[in-house]
């Protein structure tokens, strides 16, 4: 046995895993649910269950792999990296086509540029074409990648004066394709907290969808450039993520290049990755302006299970004055984004986030905020499709505007700091 | 036999094919529940929706006479909810509906797939719950805590589900559906309402079921002491029962358990040295008299040999507390790849002997065993550890979780406490009960179910008294 | 078959020491020593067939008529095990409920039931499952058994549950004998959990309009207190009400729900100097008329209920348990205004037990009157599985 399946051994069957688990949660389905799956793993490799079993392939795909399982498991079992090993051995020459073309777009710098370029482009008619249908749908997730704060706050370049500490930002593809405004926002507020970055080329898509769908081979491909390019700045910058799914598989590289060439780089990079809130909260952060609205926080997944970083983000907001921090229901939650499993899983997808929706309908908050752009584009569409126009942004684009608010960036609607 | 395919097309009229499971790979996730050493691939699962799809398929069963079993979550330790090939299994986690919440008559109407915790977090805005706590309650279903009597830590002061289930609707074997109690508790002629708790699934499907919500109380205190040896524990437990006061729970484990729960993501602050911790928790209507209590308490627990005795500061504490208690099950799952969890319940002053006996029990057996149980209740959870690729250790734990059972019989205790019968104890009924007594449940059993389609093969142990089963002369 | 003739079976049966007397009416009472005695009686009675009788102390219900013999379970009257560190006790069927308290109290421990009636015995409480105002803050008669000996129709015996706090294993036979009348067989012993004997125990009375009293009852229900007994009850349903508070726990819970109790209720209560001897009182006065009738009625219900009883089966001794919901009314045994009472209880779902009757009235009435849909089916197939050949006298259902 692998030592991703050994990770599997101190399952004792209890069950508590049930109900964190979002497939579980729609259709009641021991083989939806994060034990059955583990059952079906088990068996599989141990050569009980074929590869071609009716329903073994089935059940296994629908997984999220938002890893909620792992954080209510009391044995500790590692459930996210057996799962990664059991689909690249059943995916090997069978991924289906929506995450084909997807992982191949996410791999591909010149096809990257040319499909998000386009993106841009409809984004400017997207809210009109938003709806509940498959292409509304799609439509509402390109909608909710807009700027919707703090559009016009200056693009401070200017470097700062004693840095307290340097970092360079993981770019990615979707965040630097779509979501360069967050980008920017977490720039400024960088800045703002006395940090000097730094930028870094040659950076790649971080290979998160490959390697959650089994496509191991590009995600090992993906891994080895980012760390390459990583490995030329000095050991003293942070790498920092703004995007959740993004920031757990940097930190998962050295299991990902496990026996590589590089993984010692691969572990030099893992150890000084955080996430945006991290380095925030590390840092103090710095107090804005006010910002009198009624604001829920979404988890996303792979920030709260797969990393386990639940309280910065909360740290973070919580500094904003006036900003009045509601809960929903079952936040802990998945969303139903889980990369690219929207678009491959459509039906459960949309089950696990009309739950989503209506309890943070039921919270009746101003804004809605979460740290993965995945996670933005799901819950925005899915707002969007019952006719609901709440904003969705980065929990940095609420720190940016607060700082915007207080004048920090010396900006045009500005008071005094 | 194996199920016809007529029985089958007509599973699929009734729930669609949406809510039929008969893959391979789809039957092989359920046949197990929590119990690790039994599993059974059923014939196919069933997962409806509605009540009256369990009632259409109860009535498609009993016109046939296939056997069918009834599953919750699958938190069973007893096996319960296994299926062979020539049953239907049907999963009620579909039905997971809060149907009714009376707060002016304390009391809740629910479907049985609901989850033991949903309900309690559903009634808190009322200043209620529902108190029956088994330590999987964040997973387990209510349809199955009324199908095993669960119990749970804070059963001690409060009881056990039996105690708080007013009204069932029942589908029973014959495909009938009976009210069984009334909204008040109080029973409608005899008590089918009690005889209907911890029946195994084997008289028929609650599919609503109506249970008692008490207020939360305005008051708690839990205190966490800690002990050199298990033995002086055990005392002490016997200690404050009979002191009079009775905590609302009072749980023990030892130094397994304390290593593996500090050690997982539920790490509660157990003092990692001491050979046994107990969780006493005291609740009431003021502060002062929960005060008064706790003072009590924590001098009957120093003066019988607790090292330290400390109070949680404030909810954040209490909850850590509890939640390493809750989860130390699971957490065990770190001892060994796989964990039995024994269940048996021994006179309250009997605890310091069989916990002596069962640690020379494990000792000569070669095996490890962690202790996390509910004390005050005299009802043991002794976990053994074991790897399940080992056939040898596997027939010592078997042989070691018999001999343990013996020594809690002898002591005057029984062979479970909570967690059921099922296929995994029926070995141990004919130790309990003589012959007469367990003729009296096969004819319990015979007129709930006449034909013996519900849930069979469990409870009751088949072969092991030919006395009796000649004389009765049934099928259970 | 002659008399002389049962008389010399029921002789070989028990052997030569063992009473057999001529009783009430023409049924032979046999005293048996033991539950192996009294299960071969009940074999010999179940080949004969003979109608067989069970009597308590005689204080809470009479005979059955039509009963060839009658088991006197008085014999059988001792406590056969008791734990006083594990509180736990067994106690034999004929033995007297205040024996079995004073014998308790001697061990420091107790047994929160309060059984109306007075010199009842520890089988007929059981049997009958008549729980007093305790059942407010203990539960029902049902949450303080933990095993019972149960001899059936065919003289087998069943030794349900055990003598542990917490037991599943196997079906409840425990819950075929409590409260049941005996209409699955004749319980020979009980096992109880006990509490230890209680530090403190107050009661407060206040008097007044029945409504205003009872939205006093429900006042201190929200405010969190948990009476050990919160009963209101009244002699005359015209006149004056009395609400008892009943608190039992140390003395600073008591202290502690006093405040709660006078804090929640706006009403004059006063602390009964002799409160033992108030609900003494309370439990004899079911024995002034010659019909009992217990009513479950959710709380919110009970005012609704209370009008219905005093509408239906005219004045009698009234007394609601608050919570969890419960009235015992005694009065007038009349079959006709019964029916009409059950009839109009059942469509709003109140079930009704009628606990004690004149043996003319009970047979026609039955202890349950009619079962809700599909149940009499259930209880008949238990019946016969117990009592094969319907030995058993139990006016259970309605004639």
């Amino acid at each position: 046995m692998t030592a991703q399946l050994a990770g599997l051994a101190p399952c004792t069957h209890c069950g508590f895993c049930l109900q964190s688990c979002p497939t579980f949660l729609v259709t009641g389905d021991e083989a939806d649910g994060p034990r059955g799956r583990i059952e079906l793993m088990r068996e599989f490799t141990a050569g009980r269950i074929p590869a071609d079993a009716n329903g073994l392939r089935y059940h296994l795909d629908r997984c999220l792999g938002c890893r909620a399982c792992e954080t209510a498991c009391p044995s500790g079992v590692e459930y996210g990296s057996a799962l990664e090993e059991v689909r690249a051995t059943l995916n090997a020459d069978s991924l289906p086509i929506t995450s084909r073309i997807v992982n191949y777009v996410m791999q591909d710098g010149g096809m990257q540029r040319v499909t998000f370029a386009g993106a841009r482009v409809a984004r400017a008619v997207a809210r009109h074409l938003a709806g509940p249908s498959s292409l509304g749908f799609a439509w509402g997730m390109l909608d909710a990648t807009h700027a919707t704060t703090n559009k016009h706050a200056a693009h401070t370049t200017a470097s700062v004066q004693e840095p307290r500490v340097r970092v360079a930002l993981f770019t990615g593809c979707i965040m630097s394709g779509l979501f360069s405004h967050v980008h920017e926002a977490t720039a400024r507020v960088l800045r703002a907290n006395g940090v000097q970055l730094m930028a870094v080329p040659g950076q790649r898509c971080c290979g998160a969808l490959h390697a959650h769908s089994g496509q191991h081979a590009d995600a090992v491909t993906l891994a080895r450039a980012n760390v390459a390019a990583f490995a030329q700045i000095p050991e003293d910058v942070y790498v920092v993520a703004n995007s959740a799914g993004c920031g757990a598989l940097l930190k998962e590289y050295p299991r990902l290049l496990s026996g590589d060439p590089v993984e010692e780089d691969a572990m030099a990079l893992a150890e000084r990755t955080c996430d945006v809130s991290e380095i925030l909260v590390e840092l103090g952060p710095t107090v804005g302006g006010p910002i009198p609205l009624r604001m829920a926080y979404d988890p996303p997944c792979h920030l709260q299970h797969a990393q386990r970083v639940t309280d910065p983000p909360l740290r973070i907001l919580e500094s904003i004055p006036e900003l009045e921090l509601v809960p929903h229901a079952d936040a802990h939650l998945c969303c139903g984004s889980a990369g690219s499993y929207s678009l491959v899983e459509p039906e459960l997808s949309r089950s696990i986030l009309d739950r989503k929706v209506s309890t943070l309908a039921a919270a009746n908050v101003d804004v809605i905020t979460t740290g993965n752009p995945g996670c933005i584009m799901q819950i925005g569409a899915g707002l969007r499709a019952v006719g609901d126009d709440t904003p969705v942004v980065h929990p940095v684009e609420l720190l940016d505007r607060s700082y915007a608010a207080a004048g920090y960036y010396g900006s045009q609607r500005s008071s005094t700091p | 036999m194996p199920l016809s395919p007529q029985v089958r097309a007509a599973l699929v009229r009734i729930v669609s094919d949406r809510w039929v499971r008969a893959a391979s790979a789809q039957l092989e996730t359920f046949a197990r529940d929590a119990l690790p050493t039994a599993r059974s691939i059923p014939g196919i699962v069933v997962l409806p929706g509605t009540r009256d799809e369990v009632i259409r398929i109860i009535r498609l069963l009993a016109h046939h006479e296939v056997p069918f079993v009834a599953r919750g979550a699958g938190t069973g330790l007893s096996g319960g909810a296994l299926a062979n090939n020539d049953a239907v299994l049907i999963a009620l986690t579909r039905l997971n509906r809060i149907l009714e919440v009376d707060p002016q008559n304390r009391l809740a109407v629910v479907e049985p797939g609901v989850v033991n915790a949903r309900l309690s977090e559903a009634v808190a805005e009322f200043g209620l719950l529902y108190a029956p706590d088994p330590s999987s309650q964040t997973a387990c279903t209510l349809g199955g805590n009324v199908a095993e009597n669960a119990g749970g830590p804070h059963c001690l002061k409060y009881g056990v589900t039996s105690n708080h289930v007013l009204e069932l609707e029942v589908v029973l074997p014959d495909g009938s559906v009976v009210t069984l109690g009334s909204r008040s508790g109080e029973p409608w002629g005899p008590d089918l309402v009690g005889l209907f708790v911890g029946s195994e699934g084997m008289f028929g499907i609650a599919t609503r079921i109506t249970v008692r919500l008490l207020p939360t109380p305005p008051s708690i205190r839990t205190l966490l002491a800690d002990f050199d040896d298990l033995t002086t524990a055990g005392r002490a437990v016997s200690a404050i029962i009979a002191s009079g006061i009775v905590p609302a729970a009072l749980e023990m484990m030892d130094q397994v358990c304390i290593e593996v729960v500090e050690a997982s993501i539920y790490a509660a602050g157990y003092p990692i040295d001491a050979a046994a911790v107990l969780l006493v928790e005291l609740d009431g209507a003021t502060d002062d008299q929960v005060a008064a209590e706790g003072a009590a308490i924590e001098v009957l627990l120093m003066r019988h040999g607790a090292r330290s005795v400390r109070a949680a500061s404030d909810a954040a504490e209490r909850a850590r507390l509890w939640q390493g208690r809750k989860k130390a099950f699971g957490a065990l799952g770190r001892m060994s790849p796989d964990l039995v969890v024994q269940d048996a319940v021994v006179p309250r002053s009997a605890l310091p002997e069989v916990l002596d006996s069962i640690r020379a029990i494990a000792s000569h057996h070669g095996l490890r065993v962690g202790n996390v149980f509910h004390a005050g209740d005299g009802n043991l959870h002794p976990n053994i550890g074991f790897d399940r690729e080992n056939p040898d250790e596997f027939e010592r734990v078997e042989q070691a979780s018999a001999a343990i059972m013996q020594v809690c019989i002898a002591a005057g205790g029984t062979i479970t406490g909570e967690h059921g019968v099922g296929v995994d104890k029926r070995r141990y009924m004919t130790d309990v009960f003589d012959a007469d007594t367990l003729d009296g449940m096969a004819r319990l059993r015979q007129a709930f179910d006449v034909a013996g389609i519900a849930n069979p093969g469990k409870v009751i142990p088949t072969h092991a008294c030919r006395e009796w089963t000649q004389g009765a002369g049934r099928h259970v | 078959m002659s008399d002389a003739r049962v008389q010399q079976r029921l002789r070989a049966v028990v052997g030569a020491s063992v009473p057999i007397e001529h009783g009430p009416g023409d049924a032979l009472v046999v005293s048996p020593p033991d539950d192996h005695r009294t299960a071969a009686i009940l074999e010999t009675a179940s080949a004969e067939r003979w109608p067989v009788g069970v009597r308590g102390a005689g204080t809470w219900s009479s005979q059955q008529p039509n009963a060839l013999i009658t088991i006197d379970p008085s014999e059988m009257a001792d406590v056969t095990y008791l734990d006083p560190s594990d509180l736990v006790v067994t106690a034999q069927a004929g033995m007297q409920w205040s024996s079995l308290r004073a014998t308790l109290a001697e061990h420091g421990a107790w047994l929160p039931i309060d059984p109306p009636g007075e010199r009842r015995s520890v089988g007929s409480v059981v049997a009958t499952g008549t729980a007093g105002p305790l059942r407010c803050g203990y539960g029902a008669v049902r949450d303080h058994v933990l095993g019972a000996t149960l001899a059936t129709g065919d003289g087998k015996l069943m030794r349900a549950g055990s003598k542990v706090v917490k037991n599943v294993a196997g079906f409840d036979l425990v819950k075929l004998a409590t409260g049941s009348f005996g209409a699955f067989g004749l319980i020979t012993d009980v096992t109880f959990r006990l509490r230890a004997v209680p530090r403190a125990d107050a009661t407060l009375v206040a008097r007044g309009n029945r409504d205003r009293l009872l939205q006093a009852a429900f006042a201190i229900l929200e405010r969190g207190a948990n009476p050990a007994a919160l009963e209101l009850y009244a002699d005359d349903p015209d006149d004056d009400w009395i609400l008892g508070v009943r608190l039992i726990a140390t003395d600073e819970g008591v202290q502690a729900a006093r405040d709660t109790v006078a804090g929640a209720a706006d009403l004059p209560f006063e602390r009964a100097t002799d409160g033992a001897t108030l609900w003494r009182d309370h439990a004899a006065h079911c024995l002034e008329h010659p019909a009992t009738l217990r009513v479950g009625v959710p709380p919110r219900a009970l005012p609704a209920a209370l009008d219905l009883i005093r509408h239906d089966l005219g004045p009698g001794w009234t007394s609601a348990t608050v919570f969890p919901g419960a009235i015992r009314w005694s009065g007038a045994s009349d079959v006709d205004r019964i029916k009409v009472f059950r009839h109009h209880a059942a469509h709003q779902e109140f079930p009704v037990t009628v606990e004690r009757a004149p043996v003319d009235n009970l047979a026609v009435l039955g202890h349950f009157g009619a079962y809700r849909e599909g149940v009499g089916r259930l209880i008949g197939s238990l019946r016969t599985a117990f009592d094969p050949h319907g030995i058993f006298v139990v006016p259970e259902r309605a004639a």
